[in-house]
């Protein structure tokens, strides 16, 4: 069990962070840089002092502005990764890994490295020092130095974003074998969404020194609470619009100059709500098709720029007659994604002309 | 006649106007810094017994390696702490300490020697306490020391506080969340990592109270055995023997040739004030 909840002031920026973890999960960080992610790491690990609250690991209470409790790190027993790893050069993998274990016999140092090298994959290299060791093979050997000493938390400071995709995949997959080991709560800090989607079982939006929206990754991503997380979690299409109709059926909510059909849901008629939209959820449809009674909320219209990664697609479309944004500096409507091979079969590079379906169940409102 | 291949480039196709001037520059300044290096030492030979082997030589070799080894193992005591102290802390006035440090490094050694005789000396500001518990400072050793840690340590604190600066702060907080104490993690994480700007400091320092004179010889004096250090004694042999003057001058030579090259090969980036 982890247990935060703290303010900070530092500057103009205020970190209020609250968020709690039960055992053996992943609880995922996640935001945008200067988020205030860093700094709740540092308040965790003792670095820096919170103004006021709380921060419990287990049993233990680390910190407590009311019963003047503050540890410092030494008597924290959390384990750290950070990015830049901060290994100590001058001492070997084995020395780096055995560092917090100065207490304990000669032998028994050696056996936990010994496991603990194993388990980070990492035989053989013992006596390397980290300036003989690849980026990955590093990335290892600080995790297994933030273990030797068996923490009761470990915090993750974007660890792998300095790694390239292969390796940083591999990673990952490692770390999710690690956890069912080792049933401690790991914090996990990121800025990558896959990476959070990937090892999150609880996923924690943060901006501006505040937690958003702390729920599973896939409820968040169905349903950010608010502006913030939507833009976070990369909802490209959040149009503003007004709710204009309510039944048992649905909610009809106008959007420029458009009426779309929503699920049933608290919205009154009146409210000004803001039309979230995933980009990778907008369905292409060939123009005569449109009409049929099964797609919901379809629009004409045309594909007006586009861009590429190389995997996905990002299509721009223009609705033709009437126009969802109320923006008239956009000359767009909608983004929309799809896969590269999904826009060579639809032969997208010269069929520009096409109606997209907004179906109900991709369409999530927030309050304006 | 001669031949070359279409696009191969003599050396004198190389040359423009800057570079003349740089060369030109170049070959000046290491002229003027070379010619009196090899003249004394091409004075010092052929050996003379008379320069290497009298007393007053010995004397004042044995008093300077004394007196700058244990200046330069002051200088680390008391300069190891506070540079570590400027390295990791911010307080109000550092800038006021960090200028005092560096004060005399530029101060004439004369005027650091006067000042050391006001207040020090018989009629300085401590004279009459010191004088009360039986304390003589000047015309002592011990005054050839403190002249010389106070015109050399700040060359230790400097690089010491440099070599700090430079061990990643990440590194002992890392230490500290894994259990390991402050003290034990200056020992086994700062020092280590900061070792070859502390002994390139001190090395700097151990040279430079070495060659020490002019607050030597104001606040010390000049007597032989007990304050007549090397460049005290080469000054004097100029007018008394000065083949002595010249082993003198030869010997500090390569040391100092022999410090510099020491200093570059424990950190690669050479000796850095910074």
């Amino acid at each position: 069990m982890f247990e935060i909840a703290i303010r900070k002031r530092l500057g103009g920026f205020t970190l209020n962070v609250e968020l709690t973890a039960p055992e053996n999960q992943i609880i995922v960080l996640f935001g945008p840089s200067g988020a205030g992610k860093s700094m709740t790491l540092a308040a965790i690990a003792g670095f820096v002092s919170p103004d006021a609250g709380r921060i419990v690991v287990g049993t233990q209470v680390l910190f407590d502005s009311d019963r003047q409790i503050d540890l410092p790190p030494q008597r924290r027993r959390i384990g750290l990764v950070k990015q830049d790893l901060a290994l100590f050069p001058h001492l070997t993998v084995e020395q780096n890994i055995t560092y917090g274990l100065f207490r304990e016999p000669a032998e028994a140092q050696q056996e936990r490295a010994q496991l603990l090298l194993r388990r980070v994959n990492l035989d053989g290299l013992a006596l390397r020092y980290p300036a003989q060791l690849s980026g990955g093979q590093q990335q290892r050997v600080a995790l297994a130095r933030a273990l030797a000493p068996k923490p009761e938390l470990l915090l993750l400071d974007e660890p792998f974003s300095a790694l390239d995709a292969p390796t940083r995949m591999q990673l990952r997959n490692e770390l999710l074998n690690l956890q069912r080991q080792i049933r401690i709560p790991i914090m996990f800090v990121t800025h990558d969404l896959g990476e959070a989607y990937f090892l999150a079982d609880r996923l924690a939006v943060i901006d501006q020194g505040k937690i958003l929206q702390v729920d599973t990754p896939g409820e968040i991503l169905r349903h950010p609470c608010c502006l913030g997380v939507a833009r976070a979690i990369g909802v490209k299409n959040i149009l503003s619009g007004e709710v204009v109709g309510r039944d048992q059926a649905g909610c009809r909510v106008r959007v420029g100059e458009v009426i779309l059909d929503v699920l049933p849901g608290e919205f009154d008629i009146g409210a000004q709500v803001n039309v979230c939209l995933r980009p990778e959820r907008v369905m292409l449809l060939r123009p005569e098709r449109a009409d049929r009674s099964s797609n919901e909320n379809t629009l004409q219209g045309e594909i007006i720029h586009e861009m590429s990664d190389g995997m996905m697609a990002t299509l721009f479309f223009r609705a033709a007659e009437a126009r969802l944004s109320a923006d008239a500096t956009r000359d767009y409507d909608l983004q929309i994604e799809l896969p590269v091979y999904i826009y060579e079969r639809l032969d997208l590079a010269h069929q520009r002309r096409w109606a997209v379906s907004l179906r109900k169940n991709a369409i999530h409102l927030i309050g304006g | 006649m001669f031949k070359r291949k279409p696009g191969a480039r003599t050396w004198f196709h190389h040359l423009s106007v800057g570079r003349l001037v740089f060369l030109g520059a170049v070959s000046v300044l290491l002229f003027f810094l070379v010619l009196p290096l090899v003249a004394v030492v091409w004075r010092a030979f052929p050996f003379r017994s008379e320069g290497w082997l009298n007393a007053s030589t010995f004397d004042a070799l044995r008093l300077s390696l004394f007196t700058a080894t244990i200046s330069a193992g002051i200088a680390i005591v008391i300069g190891t702490p506070v540079a570590y102290f400027l390295a990791r802390e911010k307080f109000g006035g550092k800038a006021i300490v960090d200028t005092l440090i560096d004060l005399p490094m530029v101060l004439p050694p004369a005027v650091a020697g006067l000042a050391l005789l006001m207040a020090f000396g018989r009629r300085g500001l401590l004279g009459p306490t010191l004088s009360a518990i039986g304390i003589e400072l000047p015309f002592t050793t011990a005054a050839v020391v403190m002249a010389q840690t106070f015109v050399a340590a700040p060359f230790y604190v400097r690089a010491a506080k440099a070599g700090f600066i430079s061990v990643d702060l990440g590194l002992e907080q890392m230490s500290a969340l894994l259990g390991v104490s402050n003290l034990r993690t200056f020992v086994r994480v700062t020092l280590p990592l900061a070792a070859p700007a502390l002994f390139g400091g001190a090395l700097m320092t151990w040279a430079r109270a070495l060659g020490e004179f002019g607050a030597t010889i104001m606040f010390a004096g000049n007597s032989q055995g007990r304050t007549q250090t090397m460049p005290l004694a080469i000054y004097l042999g100029l007018e008394s023997n000065l083949d002595s003057a010249l082993a003198l001058s030869v010997i500090l030579v390569v040391v100092s040739f022999g410090i510099l090259a020491a200093v570059r090969l424990v950190s690669p980036k050479g000796f850095t004030l910074g």
